[in-house]
Formats: C-alpha cells, structure tokens, sequence
C-alpha cells in the first residue's frame, strides 16, 4: 500500500472500511470524555487522523492509540475551556444523543445502560466502555488509559458489578 | 458474581452496540482521510566515483575554504596596491575556482519530546530535533571539493499528549 511516495495512502476502501467497523466506538468513548456532542465528534476526527499520519508502517493504527489520543485531547481541551465546557456539558444533560443502536423495542434497554454509564465513576466506565465496545485487550487498555493492566483488569470487574446493580431492571 | 456471570453479562451488553455514526459526521471523517503517505527524508547519498574524506581530514574544509579566501583577497590588495585599471574580477574568476556541482542536504541526526511544567504546573511539551546541515561545493577541473557539515537543532512546542 506504501510502496510508492505517490500512492494514495491509505485506499479509499481500507480507510471507509476502518471507519465503518471502529467509528461508532471511539464516538461512544468520545462522548463519554466531551462536554457536548461537536466536541466529540471533533476529538474523534482529531484522533483518528493523528494516528492514521503517525502510523509510518501503511497499515492502520492501534485502536490504543487512537483511544489514548481521544482521551488526551478531551483533557486538553478541558483545560483549555472549562467554563465553556461546563455550559455545554448541561445543555448535553438536557438532550443528549443516543450513545446505542437501538430499534424500538430496545430503545428502553439502551437508554437505561446509558443512564447507568453515565452514573458509573470514570475510572470503571472507561475501562468498561474500551473492553466491551472497544473490544481491547487489557494490555490495550492499560497503555490507552496509562494505567496497569492489572489495575484495568480489577476496574473492569468493580465497574461491571457496578453496572450491573445499576440496571437490574432490565438484566436478570 | 462469579466468572460465568460477568461473562454472560459482558455479553448482554455487547448486544447494545454502538450507535451509528450521524450521516453528516460520517461524511466527514470520509473526506478527513490522510491525503498521501507521510514523507520520508532519503539519505544522503555519497558523490559517486569519489572517495568520502575519512573524519580526521574533515578539518581540511575550513582550512580550505579559509586558503581560497585568503588568495582572492591577496589578488584584490595586488590589484589595488599595483594602482592597475584592470576590472575587478569575481573571486571564483580571480581564484580560477569555478563550482560545477554544489550540493544541499539535512540529515536527521535524532527527534525527541521534551516536556516541561509551566510555573502554573500545566504541562508543555516540545518536539526537539537535531539536524546536521551538509553543504558539498565540488570543482572537477580542479579535483577540490569543500565540505561544511554544521549541526543545528529545531524545538517546536506542541500540545502535550503522552506520545
């Protein structure tokens, strides 16, 4: 795919593919890090550009990487503007978007983990939201969040037990 | 809850997947696609037929450069002191040297980040690279070739991440 320094880099169909498969999760994972719905889908497209021109090699970046970026940039952005932030973040309260695919019957069940996603400490939520949507490996995690990967491993389970009594309602 | 437990739960929540991108932001992403390969910096390539100057000699350019400096200014002061009407000639022309291959090149000798803290303890960081600038002026006729190689060193300040 790199051979030549005047091919397109990367293929059309590689980079729609990447998207289609990868996209609705780091937008999940970005929502949960932005104050407002614009500034997630500005730190994905940050992100994921940034890691597709750091990775030399041509083929696509470790989703760590891009996850680790998202959650940088989101911090930085924080810093940056937090009067702004807050402002936004409780507009989002007020209509926030969907963070789940859902059809009508499920649509009941997707909002209450919503809820309980949102009530879940941040440590356990993003470790949760990279494991089960992200589909990352601890090590994945532990160098996404900079943290241990046994520290990753011990958050996931608190954070599903957690999760778990926050919607008992709906999982048996 | 035990192993058997999360994992069926684990399961159970991956049954609410992600929702899908909105359109306009899909389109987005679609258009935001790195335009071409990241550039590469070739490496310098050695003058072909002709032997590189081992390290001790690199000294000799100076040196050299100092002696083609030093004739052409002691032709001036002849040409001056002689109270002669001939036209001032260039320095190449009066020192007979005449380049007919100069080359330019950079070679990336390391890049690192460097952060720092600001007094206010918000982090900064740095992207520090050094280079090593080359300049080879050849004469053929004359088989002299100068070479100056001169270090220089490149701090950008960027946003801090952690890679």
């Amino acid at each position: 795919m790199k051979s030549g320094s005047k091919h397109e880099w990367p293929a059309d169909s590689e980079w729609a593919l990447w998207l289609a498969r990868h996209a609705p999760a780091l937008l999940l994972f970005a929502r949960q890090q932005a104050g407002c719905e614009a500034d997630a889908q500005d730190l994905v497209q940050e992100a994921v550009v940034e890691s597709w021109r750091r990775q030399n090699d041509g083929g696509p970046p470790p989703l760590g990487w891009v996850y680790a970026t998202i959650r940088h940039r989101a911090i930085d952005r924080a810093r940056r503007d937090e009067r702004r932030l807050e402002r936004e973040a409780a507009a989002h309260l007020d209509n926030p978007p969907c963070w789940f695919d859902s059809g009508v019957d499920e649509r009941e069940r997707s909002l209450l983990i919503q809820k309980a996603m949102s009530h879940l400490p941040e440590i356990y939520r993003d470790v949760v939201t990279l494991k089960v949507w992200g589909e990352l490996t601890f090590a994945e995690i532990a160098e996404a969040l900079d943290i241990p990967a046994n520290t990753a491993a011990s958050r996931y389970r608190y954070g599903l037990m957690e999760l778990r009594k926050l919607t008992k309602e709906v999982f048996a | 809850m035990n192993e058997h437990e999360l994992e069926r739960y684990e399961a159970e929540l991956r049954g609410a997947a992600p929702a899908p991108l909105p359109e306009h932001f899909m389109a987005r992403l679609q258009a935001a696609k790195p335009a071409t390969e990241p550039a590469r910096r070739t490496p310098i390539q050695p003058a072909v037929g002709k032997p590189r100057w081992p390290g001790w000699l690199r000294w000799l350019a100076p040196v050299m450069a100092l002696a083609v400096a030093l004739a052409g200014w002691l032709v001036f002061q002849g040409n001056f002191t002689g109270g002669s009407s001939v036209k001032k000639q260039p320095l190449a022309a009066a020192t007979g040297f005449k380049a007919d291959n100069v080359q330019l090149d950079e070679e990336l000798v390391s890049s690192f980040d460097v952060v720092a803290l600001l007094p206010g303890g918000q982090p900064v960081r740095f992207r520090c690279r050094q280079w090593r600038d080359q300049l080879v002026v050849t004469d053929k006729n004359h088989g002299v070739e100068i070479q100056q190689s001169s270090p220089r060193v490149e701090v950008v300040p960027v946003r801090f991440e952690t890679y």
